[in-house]
């Protein structure tokens, strides 16, 4: 039965939902494309938790089950009740547009740059280079490796950016004496760091994306400005986290020699990827001093790198169009909640206003960072993010303490800081993998760094208020 | 998760028995098949792809009678439905011909003599399966704790 109950949940309860009567929600004047709305997002709920499918499935479900239940082109008889009683029917076009909205096209043109520092292994020649000064004592070769691998999970997806440093780390570790501790450190430094090193910009990591939709008109926040604040915080974590590791792990090897071979690139297809590569940032870096938005100046590298060849037909294949779905989801289900008027509707019904704003904004950070530690952390922001946004939008008392901005930031940071164990992010599933972690040692330094990392998201988030 | 199959083909029983043996590691996830002869081989192709199941790994004696294992490793290489199957040949009794053959003709991925070496047999296994959920695109977190880190490593992009 048990078994059974991740299957049948995700039907049955969304099901009840749609069945109930209009007034048993407690929300004055409900449609039923709210109820529907309702309906869709416990069932996303349930589904992102159960994962019963995979999950990027669930976001198309959103959007193929919007599409079907609350468009103003879906199944007849979704749109027979009177006008009044049904409510605000979405426009078929908004929820497709999700799938190719600005954000997925930042991040498109982010998955290019990656692929192509990659394929054209700037990557790995990079490493290599910005390896050489930590020299080898084994404690500052880790931080070396820490940094290099938080730089390059900015731009790079987590997952690769640690496959990348681990396989270069494999042969070091090795080495190790049989109890040596330091293994544990170097094993556990990459992972954390890549997890760490994705809040820096908002095409680090997913959920940054996801928060990007409801940072908006006032509250937009260029690609230079994430950074101007996520990498300082990006910097302060990696310390503290090489501090954790190297006082709890000390390694008893006197000296680490890594050996990563090759050399950089030199024909023209490269240099036209380094080239792309280093225009894209600045045009990203200078906000808008160039007239264009980030997510324009994300589809350059893309138009470059399709005419040179530089991305062929064949790696079109193999991009990771399941993370840009499962994106565009948490998009569509946003636009759920606020096209068909029930975000405002719910906010007013439900007596906020009394809570203290403080509370609200650490209440929401600690559920996102708990959640994050068990489920995917996009599907996390996905999910929280559209809630956080609405409640921030209709808070008044939240103003003196930056507003809706801080409490998005607040529950976008907290996404990734969930790393406390082996499920809770493929990176660290990649690490435990390696089998010199014990996951008693990985959540050890998971929960340390998740609180520690919430209480600097407060003061950074209390420091950019005052400025 | 996705039914992957290690087939193992050698005419001798205690061959055959003493191969499982050092696979069992793989057992509680992968499916371990055993054949006595090319032939038998064959069919069990024919019926695992028939119910799409995934043949991750062929680990095949040479010398068989009737059919010998390169000749079933030629014909697998060949076969559209088994691209990317990974082949072991495992045998003591193989002219330099017939290795020649096995390389170029049935593609082999890894050679191993017989006496084999029961810690080789597996992580050469390990590793060809590793390579083969990786490059087939299957869900390589199912799997995870059976495959061989630094492959996965040098593989994941």
């Amino acid at each position: 039965m048990k078994k059974y109950l991740k299957y049948l949940l995700p039907v049955l309860v969304p099901f009840i939902i749609l069945l109930l009567p209009a007034s048993s929600f407690g929300i004055v004047g409900m449609t039923l494309v709210e109820q529907r709305i309702i309906a869709i997002f416990v069932m996303a709920a349930l589904c992102w938790v159960l994962e019963p499918i995979p999950i990027y499935a669930t976001s198309v479900l959103i959007i193929v089950l919007q599409l079907l239940l609350v468009s103003d082109k879906g199944l007849w008889f979704t749109k027979a009740a009177s006008p009044q009683e049904l409510g605000h029917l979405i426009s078929h076009k908004a929820l497709m547009g999700t799938f190719a909205s600005p954000i997925i096209m930042l991040f498109l043109g982010g998955f290019f740059l990656a692929m192509a520092a990659t394929k054209y292994r700037l990557d790995v020649n990079l490493a290599r280079v910005l390896l050489k000064p930590f020299g080898r004592n084994p404690k500052f070769v880790m931080l070396g490796l820490m940094m290099i691998t938080a730089v390059f999970s900015m731009f790079m997806s987590n997952t690769a950016t640690t496959a990348m440093m681990l396989s270069i780390l494999t042969p070091v570790i090795a080495l190790f004496g049989r109890n040596d501790l330091g293994k544990v450190a170097f094993a556990l430094s990459v992972p954390v760091a890549a997890n760490i090193g994705g809040i820096g910009t908002p095409i680090g990591t997913p959920p940054n994306a996801v928060a990007l939709k409801y940072l908006v008109d006032e509250n937009n926040i260029s690609f230079g400005e994430w950074m101007l604040f996520g990498v300082p915080f990006v910097v302060v974590m990696l310390f503290i986290a090489w501090l954790l590791l190297t006082t709890l792990f000390p390694a008893s090897i006197k000296e680490i020699n890594l050996n990563i071979k090759g050399r950089f690139l030199k024909t023209p297809k490269a240099i036209t990827v380094y080239v792309t590569f280093v225009i894209t940032i600045l045009l990203w870096l200078m906000g808008g001093l160039h007239g264009m938005n980030s997510y324009v100046v994300a589809l350059i590298p893309v138009a470059v790198f399709s005419m040179f060849k530089i991305i062929t037909k064949e790696d079109l294949k193999k991009i990771s169009w399941d993370v840009l779905w499962l994106v565009s989801g948490g998009i569509a289900l946003g636009v759920g909640l606020d096209k068909s008027g029930l975000a405002a509707n719910a906010i007013e019904a439900i007596p906020f206003a009394e809570l203290h704003p403080l509370l609200l904004i650490a209440g929401a950070s600690t559920l996102c960072l708990l959640m994050a530690n068990f489920m995917s952390h996009t599907a996390t922001a996905n999910l929280l993010l559209p809630l956080v946004a609405a409640l921030g939008a209709s808070m008044h008392s939240l103003l003196p303490y930056g507003g809706e901005v801080m409490l998005i930031l607040a529950v976008t940071f907290a996404a990734s800081l969930g790393m406390s164990l082996p499920i809770s992010t493929p990176p660290n599933a990649l690490a435990y993998a390696s089998g010199h972690i014990e996951t008693r040692q990985m959540a050890k330094v998971g929960v340390v760094l998740g609180i520690v990392g919430l209480l600097i998201t407060y003061a950074m988030l209390y420091v950019l208020n005052q400025l | 998760m996705d039914k992957i199959n290690i087939i193992c083909v050698d005419d001798e029983r205690e061959v055959l028995e003493s191969v499982s043996r050092d696979l069992a590691y793989f057992a509680d996830m992968f499916n371990i098949e055993e054949c006595e002869s090319a032939f038998e081989c064959e069919e069990l192709l024919e019926e695992l792809d028939a119910q799409q199941e995934y043949v991750g790994v062929i680990i095949s004696d040479h010398v068989m009678p009737e059919k010998s294992g390169v000749e079933l490793l030629t014909e697998v290489a060949l076969d559209n439905r088994f691209l990317g199957t990974k082949k072991l040949l495992l045998t003591g009794l193989a002219t330099q011909a017939d290795t020649i053959r096995a390389i170029n003709n049935a593609k082999l991925d890894n050679f191993l003599e017989k006496v084999w070496d029961p810690q080789e047999l597996l992580q050469t296994v390990k590793e060809l399966l590793t390579e083969y959920i990786v490059e087939k695109g299957l869900e390589y977190e199912d799997y995870i704790e059976k495959l061989d880190p630094p492959t996965l490593y040098r593989l994941i992009k």
